[in-house]
């Protein structure tokens, strides 16, 4: 896994947000093609590395590329992002959303129909093409959501919290869509705090506390360095206390 | 370029498909051609009740003391004449007869009066109408065809004004740039709110963390302005269609004003100018109301502002006399080039002809200017704005490089 190449590096990364240092000279890499877990607790700076390596924050400090420069929307990355905060035009037809995002991620009207046209039937939800968003129910649309993440084939995937919300069967929806881009080779960058996906998914993690890595590598070396404890019990010891702060 | 007519194409269509566009759009000729419509039945049922009015037979007696009516007249009414306007009172009074005329000496001083048997709210009218019939014929039947026309002001006129030593139609000469201002305030007027809410829609939805990383702020903002000000002319031709098929069918049964539109004047210059002020106007005030909604988490909190920008637009038409009597007073050289003024005065003094070139040139630049930074702007608020998604951007935030706020 070590010798595949990076697709992001991110280098002595800093971000503060007024007086407030939400990660503190941060550095890390993501292999091509490999699984990555962006894990910690609420509030410990997953969305906002997500969000700064997209371009929507600006860096305080440090640098972070996605295949050797900063992302734009021209970059060339075959890019599928499932922010954390999610939504689509409610008053649209779901195959008007799907076409124009698609066609917003360069695919012709007519792939982006075609393509919209057969996950609609994998997902079940082939006679609600012309219904209009907010007259789904939030499984559906959460299921919408998922097809516009994934509808131009990334070769990176960003899932923020994607399990969020889910109910069981778009929960496993997710995870079978997940194997079957790691299948394909894509590198997906998983930001969760659920562990037992992690584990089941992810070759590689990385372990945020108060913007610092309290664990970086792979799932077996990080293991290893807490006395093989499972990632649910590292979870507890690195965050107990702050879990602790925030009941009392 | 692919995206911008994605995003283009994408909004234009969305919003044709809406019934609230249409509405909008038809029921401004709709509400006109019911007004018209009540007018015109109206004036047909007043005509035809005048008729019905006329042909009504009633008895009637006359005291002309001032002998100004035509005794033929009265013949033809079947009238009789009664010396005592006592006798021709109670002859009404005791249902003799139904109504009795009193012409006294001098009805220039003295009222006419007028008794009669009631017949109804409405239908007493006849009688004083009669009564008035009779003195206005009398007098017609003793004046010639040439005072008839003057007293009753049917004299028509023709007057020639001359400008740099050719003929000069002022009034002709403002209605082609006069245009451009009646066009720029339906727009705003129709369009604004919609202008004021078009980005806080990807706000309200949670979909800017998607957009952003699909397609630039620049992209999605320059191609929603495009796509408004397709849609108001779309909107404008809907409104316009209805109302010249109106007014080419009942134009004549509406007393409406004979305009031959192929004798309007076309000034290129002035047309060319008020294009030009109408154009930079309408990218300025797009620019700002797409500005104040990158700023407002919600469509609700960015209406607010609407009024706001509405009275900058429209307030300085209070100084309306003031643009064409005193076009280089300092308050309306103030208001012509101030940005978020200017448009109403530079459009209606080019209109009237006393806007200069340089004065056209400066304001058109101005607002230019305006625009372009207003946009850029927008656009810098929607990109780093967007994920505020409940509270408003401050300035401050936007301008000092804090364009991150913790979540």
């Amino acid at each position: 896994m070590s010798a595949k190449p990076a697709i992001v590096t991110i280098d002595h990364f800093r971000m503060d947000f007024g007086n407030e240092t939400i990660i503190k000279d941060l550095s890390f890499d993501i292999k091509r093609g490999e699984t990555f877990g962006l894990l910690g607790a609420n509030g410990s700076g997953k969305t906002t590395i997500s969000r700064a390596l997209l371009g929507i924050y600006q860096p305080t400090a440090g640098n972070l590329r996605i295949d050797g420069k900063e992302y734009t929307v021209d970059s060339g990355i075959k890019l599928g992002y499932l922010p954390e905060e999610r939504g689509l035009y409610k008053k649209e037809s779901v195959m008007t959303v799907m076409t124009y995002f698609g066609q917003l991620k360069g695919m012709t009207k007519y792939d982006a129909q075609k393509w919209s046209t057969s996950y609609l039937e994998r997902v079940g939800l082939a006679d609600k093409s012309k219904t209009r968003l907010d007259k789904l129910s939030g499984g559906q649309q959460q299921k919408i959501q998922l097809g516009v993440t994934i509808m131009n084939d990334p070769e990176l995937l960003i899932l923020d919290e994607p399990t969020k919300g889910f109910d069981p069967i778009n929960r496993r929806l997710l995870m079978n869509i997940i194997e079957e881009h790691q299948q394909a080779g894509a590198t997906v960058i998983f930001v969760t705090h659920q562990m037992e996906e992690v584990e089941r998914l992810c070759d590689r993690i990385i372990l945020l506390k108060n913007g610092e890595a309290s664990a970086y590598g792979s799932i077996a070396s990080v293991k290893k360095k807490f006395n093989g404890a499972s990632l649910d019990d590292i979870f507890v010891t690195i965050y107990g206390d702050d879990t602790k702060e925030s009941e009392e | 370029m692919h995206n911008l007519k994605t995003v283009f194409t994408f909004e234009v269509v969305r919003t044709l498909k809406k019934k609230t566009f249409w509405i909008t759009a038809f029921s401004f000729p709709v509400v006109m051609t019911l007004v018209f419509a009540v007018i015109f039945f109206s004036n047909q049922a007043t005509e035809q009740a005048s008729i019905d009015t006329k042909n009504q037979k009633f008895s009637l007696a006359i005291t002309d003391d001032a002998k100004i009516i035509n005794p033929a007249l009265i013949s033809q009414l079947n009238a009789q004449t009664v010396s005592s306007k006592a006798d021709g009172i109670e002859q009404v009074r005791t249902g003799k007869i139904d109504a009795y005329f009193f012409y006294p000496n001098n009805i220039s001083e003295q009222k006419v009066e007028v008794y009669a048997k009631d017949v109804g709210l409405f239908d007493n009218n006849r009688y004083q109408g009669t009564a008035e019939a009779l003195i206005t014929q009398s007098a017609i039947s003793n004046v010639d065809s040439q005072t008839l026309a003057i007293l009753q002001k049917q004299v028509a006129y023709s007057s020639v004004t001359y400008k740099n030593g050719a003929e000069y139609d002022g009034f002709k000469q403002l209605i082609a740039p006069g245009l451009f201002l009646v066009l720029f305030y339906i727009l705003i007027a129709m369009f604004g709110s919609q202008m004021l809410t078009s980005t806080t829609e990807e706000k309200e939805n949670r979909v800017i963390e998607m957009i952003l990383t699909t397609i630039k702020a620049k992209t999605l903002i320059i191609g929603k302005i495009l796509s408004l000000i397709v849609l108001s002319l779309i909107q404008i031709i809907a409104i316009m269609i209805p109302i010249l098929l109106i007014y080419l069918q009942f134009g004549s049964q509406l007393s409406l004003p004979n305009i031959d539109l192929t004798n309007i004047p076309l000034d290129p210059l002035r047309i060319s100018i008020g294009a030009a002020i109408f154009a930079s106007s309408f990218m300025l005030f797009t620019g700002l109301l797409v500005t104040l909604g990158a700023a407002m988490p919600t469509a609700k909190e960015a209406s607010g502002f609407f009024g706001l920008v509405m009275m900058f637009i429209f307030g300085p038409l209070y100084a309306f006399s003031l643009f064409i009597s005193a076009p280089q007073s300092p308050i309306v050289t103030f208001l012509s080039y101030f940005p978020l003024t200017a448009p109403i005065p530079l459009m209606l003094r080019n209109a009237v002809g006393n806007l200069s070139v340089p004065e056209a040139v400066i304001g058109i630049t101005v607002l230019s200017v305006s625009a372009i930074i207003v946009l850029a702007i927008a656009i810098r608020l929607f990109k780093y704005g967007a994920l505020e998604y409940s509270k408003r951007l401050s300035l401050k935030s936007l301008f000092t490089g804090k364009k991150n706020t913790p979540r």
